[in-house]
C-alpha cells in the first residue's frame, strides 16, 4: 500500500506543477500551427492565376470551428507573402472560401473532408488539416503529432496536381503520403 | 659598425650589393606577404559567408519547421570542408538549436551569438551569419573556420620567398665578384702600394698608370705626393745625419767639458802640486785613449823639464823611454822648446822626426804627441805630455781640451805654491805676533821695574853720598864708625847692582855695549854665588839637596863679550839644570879649552836630572817652548841661545830622558888677547871753588849734593825744579856771576833736566851740564844721550864720579 500511494503521491506532484500548463500547452500546439501554416506559405509557390489580382491579398481560410483562438491572426499580424497581405477568413462553408490561397479544414469538418476536397479540387489551393487521413484522402498537408512535436504529411502529387509548387525543402521535412488508390 | 669599417674593399663592395638585393627583395616579399595575408583573409571571409550563407538557406526550412534534425543532417554537410571545425544553428531567440563540431577539435560553441560578422580569433575565423527568411531572420548561423590552412599558404609563400631570396642573393654575389673589380682593383693596388711603402720605407716605389678617371687622377696625385715625400726624405735623411754627426761632436765637446770640470774641481780642492798632478794624470788616463802621460817641470836656468807625475798605465813605456820620476829631459830644438816659450806642440807622427825627444818617443812606439806648457802669468813653469801609440792620434778637440787642461793644471798649480807662501806667512805672522805680545809683557814689567828702580836710586843717592864723604872728609873718625859706614856702602852698592839687575831684566839688546875680555872663571864663581839662593836655599826647604862641583881649567884665556849677558846666560842654564832635578843630584860646571886651531873656550852645565827626550832637545831653544808649564816663560834657554849667537859662539846640547842633560856653549877664543884697558884711576883735577848749580825736585839729594860738594870747596846752590833752575842760573848769567857748571836731575815735574839743559845751554853753550838720573844706563844703552848734555851721572851718585865728572867736562869745555 504504502509504495503505490508513493507513486501516487509522486504523480499527483507532477500533476500539480504540470497541471497550470495545460491550457497554454494546448494553445501552444495551435501557435506553432499557426506558424506552420504561415511557414506553408513562404515554401509554396502559387501560380499567379491563383490571385485575383495583383494586390489581393493572401488569405487563410478557416473551415469550421477555429481551433487557433486567435494565434493565427496573431501570427500573421503584419507579414505578407510575396508583398500581399494576408488575411485570415473564417466560414463553415467551403464555398465561401474559394478565393483562399490556403484553407485550414478544422477538425470539426472531419466528416465533410471527401466533399470539401472534391469542392476544392482542381483549384490552386492547399489544403491542410488535422484529421488524420486528410493527407492521403486528397489533402494537401496534414499535420499530426510526433510525441509533443508538430509535425505534417504532404500528399506532393495533389499539392502540385492543383498548380502549386512546394518547395523541396518543406517537402524533406514532411512526411510524404500518396493518395489512395481505392478512395479516388 | 666597425666590423663592416673594418671589412676589406672587395667585401664591402661585395656585401653592399648583398645588402641591397635583400632589402628589395625583403620588402618585395614582404608587401606581397601582407598582400596575401590580406587576400587570404578576404577570401576566407567571403568564402566563410558563402558557405554560411548556403547553409543557412539550406537550414531555412528545418529552421522554420523546428526540425532539428533536418537542421542537424545538414549541418553534418560540412564535414566535406576540412577547415571548417565548428558550426551551430540559433534560432531567432539566439538558442542553440543544431551544431556540429568537426571530430577531434574540441570546440567550444558560444552560447549565444553575437552580432553578425566576422572575427578572427586565435587560429581561427569566427564568422555569424543571420538566416533571412522572407525579409524577416529565423535564425543565425556560426561557423568557426581554422586558418590553420591559410597559414600552411603563407608558409609555402615564404618558403618560396626565402628561396627567392637566396637565390638572387647569390646570383649578386657572383654578379659582383666581377663587376666590383674596376672600382676595387685600382684602389687595392693603390692599397698594396702604399702598404709596401709603410713596410718597407721605399719612397722610390709608383704605382702603375690606370684607367683616366677618378682612380687615375688618384693614382697619378699619390705618385706626385710620393715623389714630394721621396724628395723631402732625402732631404731629411742628410739633415738627420748631419745632426747626428753635430751631436756626436757636442756629446764629445760635452764629455770633455765635464771630464775638464771633474779634474778642475779635484785639483780645486787640492793644494799641494804632487796631489794635483796625481789626480791629473789618473783622470786623464781613466778617461782619454792617451798611452804615455806626464807632467815636467820646467827649470829656466838649466832648460831642462823634470818629470814630477806619470800615470801608472804608461809606466812600462816611460820606463823604456827613460822617463822615470825625476828624470831629466833636455829641451831640444824643435818640439819642447816651443812649448816652454808657451805654446802647444802636437806632432802628429813622431816616425821620421829629426829631434831627439820625438825620436826617443818614436822608438818606444809612440807615434804621436801633445806637449802642453804650463803658464801662470805667461810665464812657463812646466808641461803637460800625452803620447799615443797611433799617427794622428788627437784630434783639435783633444789638443784644445789638452790646453784647456794645463791651463787649469797650471792655475791650480799656481795657487797651491801661493797657498804655501801664504801659509808660511801666516805661521811667521803667528809666531812674530807671539813673540811681540811676550815682548810687550816683558817691556811692561821692565817699565815697572824701571819706575820702581828709579825711586830707588833716587832714595840712595844722599845715603850714598853722605857715606862717601864722612869715610873721606872725617879722618876723626872712629874705627867702629868707619867700619859701619863701610858696609853700609857696600851695602849701598848692592842695592844699586840689584836695582841695576832689576834693569837689565827689561833691557833690550844692547848692541852697542862694547864688548869686553870676560874671564870666565871668574864668570862662574859669580854666578854660583848670586844663584846661591836657587840651588841652595830653596831646595833645602823642600828637603832636596843639590850638590855642586866646579871643573874649571886654569889657564882659560879671557873671552870678548857683554859681561852680564854671559852671566844672565850661565844664571839661566843654572836654573835650568836645578828645574831638572826635582828629587835632588849634582850641577857642575866647568871650563875647558879646546885644542883645535881655532881655540874655543867651553863652559859647561851638567846636571844630573830627567833629561829631555830628542824632541824636546830639539826644541828647547824655541822662543816660549816650556815643559814647566805655568812656571816657565819659554823664553829662558831662548836667551841663552841669542846671547850665544850674539857672541858667535855656539851651544850644544847633550840629553837623553833620565840621564841629565850638558849645555855646552863654546867661546871663541880671540887671536889676540884684548889688551885689558884696565881703567886705571886716571888722576883728574878738580878745580875748586866752583860755582855750582844743582837741580832736583828730591829736597834729600838737593841737600846731601850741597853737603858733599861744599865739604870738596864748591859753592853750591840749589833749585827745587827745572823752571827755577833755569831762571836762578838767567839771573846769575845777567849779574856777572855765571856758574860753572850745572848738575840737574833728569826726571822732573813741569820741567825736566832736558829742558833745563838746553835753556843752559841756550844762555851760556859753554856752560857743561851733568845731567843726573836713575835711568843713565839705559840712556847710554839707548844712544840716548840728549843734547846739550855733557856727562851723564847713574844714581846713587859717586863722589868720585861726580868729581871726575866735573873734571872732564870742564876741561873739555875749557878746551
Amino acid at each position: 500500500m504504502s509504495k503505490r500511494s508513493s507513486i501516487a503521491s509522486w504523480f499527483y506532484i507532477l500533476l500539480l506543477v504540470v497541471a497550470p500548463m495545460n491550457a497554454p500547452a494546448q494553445s501552444k500546439e495551435y501557435q506553432i500551427k499557426a506558424a506552420f501554416l504561415f511557414n506553408f506559405a513562404q515554401f509554396v509557390n502559387w501560380p499567379s492565376g491563383a490571385f485575383p489580382g495583383t494586390n489581393a491579398p493572401f488569405c487563410i481560410g478557416v473551415l469550421g470551428d477555429d481551433p487557433f483562438s486567435g494565434a493565427l491572426d496573431a501570427t500573421i499580424q503584419g507579414e505578407t507573402i510575396d508583398n500581399h497581405k494576408i488575411i485570415v477568413e473564417r466560414s463553415q462553408n467551403v464555398a465561401d472560401l474559394k478565393n483562399c490561397q490556403m484553407i485550414f479544414v478544422s477538425k470539426s469538418e472531419r466528416k465533410h473532408v471527401a466533399e470539401i476536397l472534391s469542392a476544392l479540387d482542381s483549384k490552386p489551393i492547399l489544403t491542410v488539416s488535422e484529421v488524420d487521413g486528410f493527407a492521403e484522402r486528397g489533402g494537401g498537408i496534414n499535420f499530426y503529432l510526433a510525441g509533443t512535436k508538430v509535425r505534417f504529411e504532404i500528399n506532393p502529387g495533389v499539392a502540385q496536381s492543383d498548380g502549386l509548387k512546394i518547395s523541396a525543402q518543406l517537402l524533406s521535412l514532411g512526411k510524404i503520403v500518396q493518395s489512395a488508390k481505392e478512395d479516388k | 659598425m666597425n666590423w663592416l669599417k673594418k671589412l676589406p674593399l672587395k667585401r664591402k663592395i661585395t656585401l653592399v650589393i648583398l645588402l641591397t638585393c635583400s632589402a628589395v627583395l625583403l620588402l618585395a616579399c614582404g608587401v606581397l606577404a601582407a598582400y596575401q595575408l590580406f587576400d587570404f583573409r578576404r577570401t576566407l571571409v567571403r568564402d566563410s559567408i558563402v558557405l554560411a550563407d548556403v547553409i543557412g538557406k539550406n537550414t531555412r526550412a528545418a529552421l522554420a519547421f523546428q526540425d532539428e534534425n533536418s537542421a542537424q543532417q545538414t549541418l553534418s554537410t560540412l564535414q566535406s570542408e576540412p577547415y571548417v571545425s565548428a558550426a551551430c544553428l540559433y534560432d531567432a531567440n539566439g538558442n542553440e538549436f543544431a551544431n556540429y563540431v568537426q571530430s577531434g577539435s574540441g570546440v567550444q560553441l558560444p552560447a549565444h551569438p553575437p552580432a553578425a560578422g566576422h572575427y578572427f580569433e586565435l587560429g581561427h575565423l569566427a564568422l555569424f551569419h543571420p538566416i533571412i527568411l522572407n525579409g524577416k531572420q529565423i535564425g543565425t548561423i556560426y561557423l568557426q573556420t581554422e586558418l590553420k590552412g591559410m597559414y600552411n599558404r603563407l608558409r609555402v609563400s615564404a618558403g618560396v620567398a626565402l628561396l627567392v631570396l637566396l637565390g638572387s642573393c647569390l646570383v649578386a654575389v657572383l654578379l659582383a665578384a666581377p663587376l666590383q673589380k674596376p672600382i676595387s682593383g685600382p684602389i687595392l693596388v693603390l692599397a698594396e702600394a702604399v702598404r709596401n711603402i709603410a713596410q718597407r720605407k721605399d719612397y722610390t716605389v709608383r704605382v702603375p698608370a690606370q684607367d683616366s678617371n677618378e682612380t687615375g687622377l688618384l693614382t697619378e696625385a699619390f705618385n706626385q705626393l710620393l715623389a714630394g715625400i721621396e724628395e723631402r726624405d732625402k732631404a731629411l735623411r742628410g739633415e738627420i745625419a748631419e745632426r747626428k754627426g753635430a751631436e756626436g761632436k757636442v756629446q764629445s765637446q760635452l764629455a770633455r767639458l765635464e771630464l775638464l770640470h771633474s779634474i778642475t774641481r779635484a785639483i780645486s780642492e787640492r793644494l799641494d802640486l804632487q796631489s794635483i798632478f796625481q789626480v791629473v794624470i789618473r783622470t786623464l788616463e781613466d778617461n782619454l785613449p792617451i798611452d804615455l802621460i806626464c807632467i815636467c817641470l820646467y827649470e829656466q836656468n838649466a832648460n831642462v823639464l823634470t818629470v814630477v807625475g806619470l800615470g801608472t798605465s804608461g809606466a812600462a813605456l816611460a820606463t823604456q823611454l827613460g822617463l822615470s820620476r825625476e828624470a831629466r829631459v833636455p829641451i831640444d830644438e824643435n818640439g819642447l822648446s816651443q812649448c816652454v816659450r808657451g805654446r802647444l806642440v802636437y806632432e802628429s807622427d813622431v816616425s821620421g822626426a829629426k829631434f831627439p825627444f820625438p825620436q826617443r818617443l818614436a822608438q818606444a812606439g809612440l807615434r804621436s804627441f801633445v806637449a802642453a806648457p804650463l803658464l801662470v802669468e805667461s810665464k812657463v813653469f812646466g808641461a803637460l805630455i800625452a803620447a799615443r801609440k797611433q799617427t794622428e792620434g788627437f784630434s783639435s778637440g783633444d789638443c784644445e781640451f789638452l790646453k784647456q787642461l794645463s791651463g787649469h793644471v797650471a792655475l791650480a798649480a799656481h795657487q797651491a805654491q801661493l797657498y804655501e807662501a801664504l801659509q808660511q806667512a801666516y805661521d811667521d805672522l803667528r809666531q812674530t805676533q807671539q813673540a811681540v805680545m811676550q815682548q810687550e809683557r816683558l817691556k811692561a814689567l821692565g817699565q815697572m821695574a824701571s819706575g820702581i828702580a828709579h825711586d830707588i836710586n833716587n832714595a840712595i843717592s844722599p845715603v850714598a853720598l853722605y857715606t862717601e864723604s864722612l869715610l873721606e872728609k872725617e879722618p876723626n873718625l872712629s874705627a867702629r864708625a868707619r867700619d859701619y859706614l863701610g858696609t853700609i856702602q857696600h851695602a849701598i852698592e848692592d842695592v844699586s847692582h840689584t836695582v841695576a839687575r832689576m834693569r837689565e831684566f827689561y833691557r833690550q839688546r844692547e848692541q852697542q855695549l862694547a864688548l869686553t875680555p870676560v874671564n870666565l872663571n871668574q864668570m862662574i864663581q859669580q854666578v854660583i854665588d848670586l844663584s846661591r839662593a836657587r840651588w841652595s836655599d830653596m831646595p833645602q826647604q823642600r828637603g832636596i839637596f843639590i850638590k855642586i862641583e866646579t871643573d874649571l881649567a886654569a889657564a882659560l884665556p879671557p873671552v870678548m863679550g857683554v859681561e852680564s849677558e854671559i852671566r844672565e846666560a850661565l844664571v839661566n842654564l843654572i836654573f835650568n839644570a836645578v828645574d831638572a832635578m826635582p828629587n835632588g843630584g849634582t850641577l857642575a860646571l866647568r871650563t875647558k879649552i879646546s885644542g883645535k886651531p881655532a881655540r874655543l873656550a867651553q863652559v859647561e852645565v851638567t846636571d844630573t836630572g830627567i833629561g829631555m827626550d830628542e824632541d824636546v832637545r830639539k826644541r828647547c831653544l824655541e822662543p816660549f817652548f816650556t815643559t814647566k808649564g805655568e812656571r816657565g816663560t819659554g823664553l829662558g834657554l831662548a836667551m841663552v841661545y841669542g846671547t850665544v849667537r850674539r857672541h858667535n859662539a855656539d851651544i850644544e846640547i847633550e840629553s837623553a830622558p833620565g840621564k841629565g842633560t850638558t849645555f855646552r856653549i863654546n867661546f871663541p877664543v880671540p887671536a889676540m888677547p884684548a889688551g885689558a884697558p884696565a881703567k886705571d884711576a886716571a888722576p883728574f883735577v878738580v878745580p875748586s871753588r866752583l860755582r855750582i848749580l844743582v837741580v832736583d825736585d828730591d829736597p834729600l839729594l838737593i841737600k846731601s849734593l850741597r853737603d858733599t860738594l861744599e865739604t870738596d870747596g864748591h859753592v853750591i846752590v840749589t833749585a827745587g825744579g827745572g823752571q827755577e833752575g833755569i831762571t836762578a842760573f838767567r839771573h846769575a848769567y845777567e849779574r856777572k856771576e855765571p856758574f860753572a857748571a850745572v848738575i840737574t836731575d833728569l826726571g822732573m815735574p813741569y820741567v825736566d833736566g832736558r829742558q833745563v839743559a838746553s835753556a843752559i845751554k841756550g844762555i851760556s853753550p859753554s856752560t857743561p851740564v851733568i845731567l843726573l838720573t836713575g835711568w843713565g844706563q839705559r840712556l847710554v844703552a839707548e844712544g840716548d844721550i840728549p843734547a846739550h848734555v855733557n856727562h851723564v851721572l847713574n844714581k846713587p851718585p859717586k863722589l868720585r864720579d861726580l868729581r871726575e865728572a866735573l873734571a872732564q867736562t870742564l876741561s873739555s869745555t875749557k878746551s
